[in-house]
């Protein structure tokens, strides 16, 4: 008999209910190729750390917000203030204030870390004295001195300790360096060695002869000091008079309201990674000044140079088309009268690789924030993941990439004129390793020397906001951390000055 | 207080610890209910003050009848003080739902003195199917005794959420049942459960186990019991290292992402159906 109910009901199947454990198995993605290459590398430089910088990373970011000039300040700034929004300009008044009055305080808040070295090298000190009075008991009335007693103020310190650091080596490195035989445990061939072959440990896998690992990559970037450096520290930070940023404290994960349409048809806020405000204010944009954004997009670092209202004249270069027209449609929500006022004019566009550009020795000031492994995009986003497999060769080449860009726009400078080079990254290899091999190469091609801007003066302003590394742990530049409760970065940053 | 008391009247029931003591090389028990008793109890309970020696003597009764000891008896009612104010046959309903359990006689006591509050279950359908369930997540009586001894709230809980749990602990942590019943993580808010799990994700500490590892192997992840069963501070301080700042800022955020995503998902799903609605026009 054929029921009609029988043909409309689909029959339930209970064949493959259960799902064998490889098809439950969690397939591995871009970003998680990432995190395991930053868990191997970031954890053998930052140690411990590592992991809170991990668990920050993988977390939402926290904005800054640039009030736009163009548009209905004053409404904008108001609205930002009732949220809760602190402005930035007067954080660091506040910072400023601050160090006048209580210098000496303050250096003791801030350099808590020389603190405890100063403690650890007293007593190491005693211990090693105590050595030598217990080995030479005479010593001491001779008026023994330890041999490493360093005697330096606080202000030379800053100074000279960025060269001592050595970050450089790679792990197998550090392990042939620091291996000792253990001479107890090394078998005297004559008594009997005969089954001892068997037990030879494996020195490489079959299959895998040719395979290098990633951290083995970066030692090829040697950095040994062969060419003039001097380092400086920067003239006093000034914030620029119209330029309104807004921030939440620190612990305090708000967010800001969506940009809204003004009067004069632009958008009243723009929000950026936090962090990227730091390399344009290092830069310290003076009125007059010619200034090239040698990558520009997506175009909020060049936007919030503009916001200064101080620039003559910007050139915002990038590599792609679409790159370019990114920073163009942001530029023309941003700014009145685009098209009129400031395309072709204040405002130029440029579409080449910045290891290319030709116009030498004509530029005040540089912008150089140039790609990279954007440490919070691959570890987040799925779309233009450089970590994806096919992209390996393009990977490893990143630092060859920032070094020539780099060295390039030391040459477009005008001689004393200065740059602020930058970068998204954690890893030393693309921030001071990158840095040293740029400068080794102008003075080796070009003859140009530089002088590196010390600004660990600028980024004690922005400690409440930010987290700052230890300047002990960087060679050349400054670098905010990513931190939970202040979660902005990672973002490296280094001012470099061409001498004259 | 109950066990300096107790100390006293093996002193003065010495010939009567002599003989227990030969029968069971134990501590000697204690199967009369003595006005030192009562004074003590109240002591410790004013509440209990106002009920006549009968009332005491009657409840002591029921007790010894279902086999609780003296000190359990005291215990028990200090811990929840209506008790005696109950008429004895719904003690003993009480008592026999569960019993029903199937825990054993010398596990429900020990369950019972510990949280006497159960006693004012009295619905024998809800607590057997309750326990039915969760016999049939941790699948032997003895765990599910274990997870009450941890987690005396599940009795209160609604199935879907304890369901909900146990199948983040399971699918997602990858955690087995052997962890799970000596942790207290059922008595935890599942959003709390999620937090401490992500964040420890996040900072690289927890990995989940291979589907196919050996569930004898030893981890390096933190044992369950670490991460639920300790509070705020201590869970941000001793188990993940991290400072309470961070700590409070991830739940902060986290909460945010999750939310974000939620209302995304909601979104795509209503233009989906928005879709598919077009379609059907």
């Amino acid at each position: 008999m054929l029921k009609i109910r029988n043909i409309c009901v689909m029959q339930r199947r209970w064949k493959g209910g259960k799902k064998r454990w490889n098809t439950l198995q969690y397939k591995k993605n871009n970003c998680d190729r990432a995190l395991e290459s930053f868990d191997d590398f970031y954890g053998s430089v930052y140690g411990n750390r590592w992991k809170n910088m991990r668990a920050a990373l993988l977390t939402e970011h926290k904005y800054v917000a640039m009030v736009n000039n163009f548009g209905d300040t004053e409404q904008t700034c108001s609205m930002l203030e009732m949220d809760g929004a602190i402005n930035v300009k007067s954080l660091i008044q506040l910072a400023k204030e601050r160090q006048v009055g209580g210098s000496g305080e303050m250096l003791k808040a801030t350099r808590g870390n020389y603190d405890i070295d100063q403690k650890l090298d007293a007593l190491l000190r005693k211990q090693q004295e105590r050595e030598v009075a217990a080995v030479y008991p005479s010593g001491k009335e001779e008026g023994h001195v330890a041999p490493q007693q360093l005697q330096t103020n606080k202000q030379e310190s800053t100074e000279a300790e960025p060269e001592k650091f050595e970050y450089k080596q790679s792990l197998t490195r550090a392990l042939e360096h620091d291996v000792q035989l253990d001479e107890s445990r090394l078998v005297d061939p004559q008594y009997g060695t005969g089954g001892l072959y068997e037990y030879m440990p494996a020195h490489s896998i079959k299959g895998m002869e040719d395979w290098v690992a990633e951290s083995e990559h970066y030692k090829y970037y040697q950095t040994s000091a062969d060419f003039p450096l001097t380092i400086e520290a920067d003239a006093a930070f000034q914030f620029p008079e119209h330029l309104a940023l807004y921030t939440y404290e620190m612990g305090n994960c708000s967010d800001f309201k969506p940009p809204r349409k003004c009067l004069t048809g632009v958008l009243s806020h723009f929000l950026m990674d936090g962090a990227s405000i730091l390399p344009p204010l290092m830069l310290q944009v003076q009125p007059g000044e010619r200034v090239l954004d040698a990558c520009a997009a997506p175009g909020g670092k060049s936007l919030l140079m503009l916001q200064t209202l101080h620039l003559d004249q910007l050139i915002c270069n990038d590599v792609q088309e679409s790159r370019l027209n990114r920073i163009r449609h942001v530029m023309q929500e941003y700014l009145f009268d685009f098209k009129q006022r400031w395309s072709g004019k204040r405002l130029s566009f440029s579409q080449s690789d910045a290891r290319n550009l030709q116009d030498y020795d004509s530029y005040d000031k540089i912008l150089v924030d140039v790609p990279c492994t954007t440490d919070r995009h691959v570890l987040n986003k799925q779309d233009n993941n450089i970590f994806k497999p096919s992209r390996i060769k393009e990977r490893l080449r990143i630092p060859e990439l920032q070094a020539g860009i780099l060295a390039n726009c030391l040459r477009l400078l005008k001689p004393g004129g200065t740059l602020v080079y930058s970068t998204c990254s954690l890893s030393p290899v693309q921030n001071d390793g990158v840095v040293h091999m740029a400068l080794q190469q102008v003075f080796t091609e070009h003859a140009i020397t530089a002088t590196i801007k010390d600004l660990s003066q600028h980024t004690a302003l922005f400690e409440d906001i930010f987290k700052f590394e230890q300047p002990k742990g960087l060679k050349y530049g400054q670098m905010v951390l990513p931190y939970l409760p202040a979660n902005f970065g990672p973002m490296y940053f280094s001012k470099i000055t061409r001498n004259s | 207080m109950l066990r300096k008391l107790l100390f006293n009247k093996q002193k003065q029931f010495s010939c009567l610890a002599v003989r227990q003591l030969a029968a069971k090389p134990a501590v000697p028990k204690t199967l009369q209910l003595e006005q030192v008793h009562i004074d003590e109890a109240v002591k410790i309970e004013p509440t209990l003050a106002i009920y006549t020696p009968e009332i005491w003597h009657r409840a002591h009764e029921t007790f010894q009848n279902h086999g609780l000891e003296t000190v359990n008896f005291l215990r028990i009612v200090t811990g929840n003080p209506t008790l005696l104010k109950r008429r004895p046959d719904r003690i003993i309903d009480s008592l026999e739902i569960w019993r029903a359990c199937q825990f054993g006689e010398h596990l429900l006591h020990l369950l019972l003195t510990k949280y006497p509050e159960l006693l004012d279950v009295n619905d024998a359908h809800q607590l057997l199917s309750l326990s039915g369930y969760l016999k049939s997540r941790v699948s032997t009586n003895k765990n599910v005794w274990k997870l009450l001894m941890n987690s005396p709230d599940l009795i209160s809980q609604p199935e879907l959420l304890m369901e909900q749990k146990f199948n983040y602990m399971m699918d997602e942590m990858r955690i087995e049942v052997p962890e799970i019943v000596k942790s207290a993580a059922l008595t935890l808010p599942f959003e709390d459960l999620r937090c401490r799990h992500i964040f420890l994700v996040r900072l690289g500490l927890f990995k989940p186990r291979a589907l196919k590892a050996d569930p004898n192997e030893p981890t390096t992840n933190n044992r369950l019991y670490q991460i639920t069963d300790t509070s705020e501070k201590s869970f941000a301080t001793k188990i993940c290292h991290v400072t309470m700042p961070e700590y409070e800022a991830f739940k902060e955020l986290l909460a945010r992402e999750l939310e974000d995503k939620s209302r995304k998902s909601r979104t795509d799903e209503q233009l989906s159906d928005d879709d598919e609605e077009e379609e059907l026009h």
